[in-house]
């Protein structure tokens, strides 16, 4: 039994196809290390460790777009945000590590909870009146953010079961990530949704299978497409929890409540 | 002189109470992970980190303990995955350990020569082994001798009975390909190295079928592996290359 399933990581969702213009860093570091790409510009007034982090990624990755260079809790190490993943560089700059990082004193997976922190702060940066908001009639006891695509089964589905999530407590907040990319006619789609006078009836009946009426305005969908690929959405739906955690894919609503319920507790045996 | 003397004391109480690397590694993953079994610990080139190998995978543990990362390394100026690299010469190390009676070998026939062997984990009931195996006189022809270990994967069930019975048929080659094209294999039981080979690909990390190891152990990704001219080129590429370092 590998131990991975012991430990709390967000699940992995297949790759569908054509992901506009996420890098999914592993597959370009794989790339690079056979291809040899050249290296780019480095940076001025910065700790020599951060500008050594960033020259090497730059060195495997030249396309990757860095969000932020930091001290890694790890000692001797910088970590480094990019394409909604992280990297962990020696200050030297000599090598880098990709995976997760687990704390075995604190028994968490580091790794997971900075890229939490770092979705949290560009997902709250999200206004209300740019979602697709499905609440509870009562109270809502958690509030997640779903990447959704109109034209994805497992997002339909999940939206099928819309009255049950909010009924155990749960609002759903959509943002649009049209998996084909900006410009599709999945995007038409959810900008046509979006300019419609009931938006959350045109969702519903688009998550249905009915094509909505073509309309044009001003939209939030490729902005919130952006945003997926710099929070790590490699896929649809992707869910992420209040305080930023990836939870994967489709969860059904109760097992959904569960991992909600149970997020920050550590995470390990048995589970 | 008092001072020396004190750190003198220190260092002593330091090895006193060091850890070996093994030691340090095993009770960094028993805090994670009590049921997953360390199988290696060496020394790393990343500073600061053991490599380990645990429940199949390749781990780095630092050296106080604190810190798992499970993921990949890389040398940056080289341009190259450490883990992979490490991975495949366990792999590479493994494999020999495993000898021609356990196997099902393909090998190319006179006049072609063999050029390359490739170990190729294999499942009856996975449709990409079975198109894998369609084209085994190409890969022949190729020069390239295919030894077939069994790993029927637990999502194909009955796919266990299914090579035994293949490993316990008269003729065994042809029983494999029949059963490669779909054919019912019976149910013929006997002393085999299913199990054996199943538990051997689980500790080297391998999860899914067709699984292809060049003779260094660098695994070949299925879309060169599928095609005989492709991975003709690279088995020879690779053979280039480890002529090369040595």
């Amino acid at each position: 039994m590998p131990y991975r399933q012991y430990v709390t990581r967000p699940s992995g969702m297949a790759l569908g196809a054509g992901f506009g213009k996420a890098v999914n860093v592993r597959a370009a570091l794989a790339f690079a290390l056979v291809s040899g790409l050249a290296l780019s510009t480095a940076q001025a007034a910065e700790p020599a460790a951060d500008a050594a982090a960033r020259k090497a990624l730059q060195e495997l990755v030249p396309q990757a777009k860095i969000d932020k260079v930091e001290q890694a809790p790890l000692p001797g190490y910088r970590q480094v945000i990019v394409g909604g993943q992280l990297v962990y560089v020696s200050d030297d700059g000599k090598y880098l590590l990709q995976g997760s990082l687990y704390d075995t004193q604190a028994k968490r997976d580091l790794t997971a909870a900075r890229l939490a922190v770092a979705s949290k702060e560009k997902v709250d940066a999200v206004s209300r009146d740019k979602r697709i908001v499905f609440a509870p009639s009562g109270k809502s006891k958690y509030a997640v953010t779903v990447f959704t695509d109109l034209d994805c089964g497992y997002c339909r589905k999940l939206h099928s079961q819309i009255a049950e999530y909010n009924k155990l407590g749960i609002e759903v907040d959509y943002l649009f990530f049209p998996r084909s990319g900006i410009g599709t006619p999945s995007y038409d789609k959810a900008v046509s949704v979006w300019c419609a006078k009931d938006r959350n009836a045109a969702f519903t009946a688009a998550k249905a299978g009915k094509d909505p009426a073509p309309l044009k305005c001003d939209n939030p969908v490729a902005e919130q497409f952006t945003l997926g690929t710099q929070v790590g959405v490699e896929g649809t739906p992707t869910i992420l929890a209040p305080d930023g955690t990836k939870l994967g894919g489709y969860l059904p609503p109760d097992q959904l409540l569960t991992r909600l319920k149970t997020l920050g507790a550590p995470n390990f045996a048995g589970n | 002189m008092r001072l020396p003397l004190f750190a003198f004391g220190l260092l002593l109480a330091t090895q006193v109470f060091a850890a070996t690397p093994e030691e340090t590694v095993a009770k960094a993953m028993a805090t994670l992970a009590p049921n997953v079994k360390v199988d290696a610990v060496q020394e790393s080139v990343i500073p600061g980190f053991y490599e380990a190998i645990a429940g199949g995978q390749f781990i780095y543990v630092s050296k106080d303990g604190r810190y798992v990362i499970d993921g990949s390394a890389y040398d940056v100026a080289n341009k190259h995955d450490l883990t992979a690299g490490s991975r495949a010469k366990a792999r590479k190390i493994a494999l020999e350990k495993v000898g021609p009676e356990k196997r099902i070998v393909f090998a190319p026939q006179a006049p072609v020569a063999s050029k390359h062997t490739v170990t190729v984990f294999t499942d009856v009931d996975c449709p990409f082994c079975r198109r894998f195996h369609e084209q085994i006189a190409q890969y022949n022809a190729k020069g390239i001798t295919v030894d077939y270990l069994f790993y029927p994967l637990s999502i194909h069930p009955g796919a266990d009975k299914k090579a035994e019975a293949v490993w316990c048929s008269k003729d065994r080659a042809n029983a494999f390909t029949a059963a490669m094209s779909g054919a019912d294999p019976g149910s013929a039981t006997c002393p085999n190295p299913v199990p054996e080979l199943t538990k051997l690909a689980q500790s080297l990390g391998i999860n899914g079928t067709p699984t292809i190891l060049a003779p260094d152990g660098t695994q070949i990704p299925p879309q060169i592996a599928t095609s005989p001219d492709q991975l003709a080129a690279e088995l020879d590429r690779l053979a280039a290359a480890s002529a090369a370092k040595n």
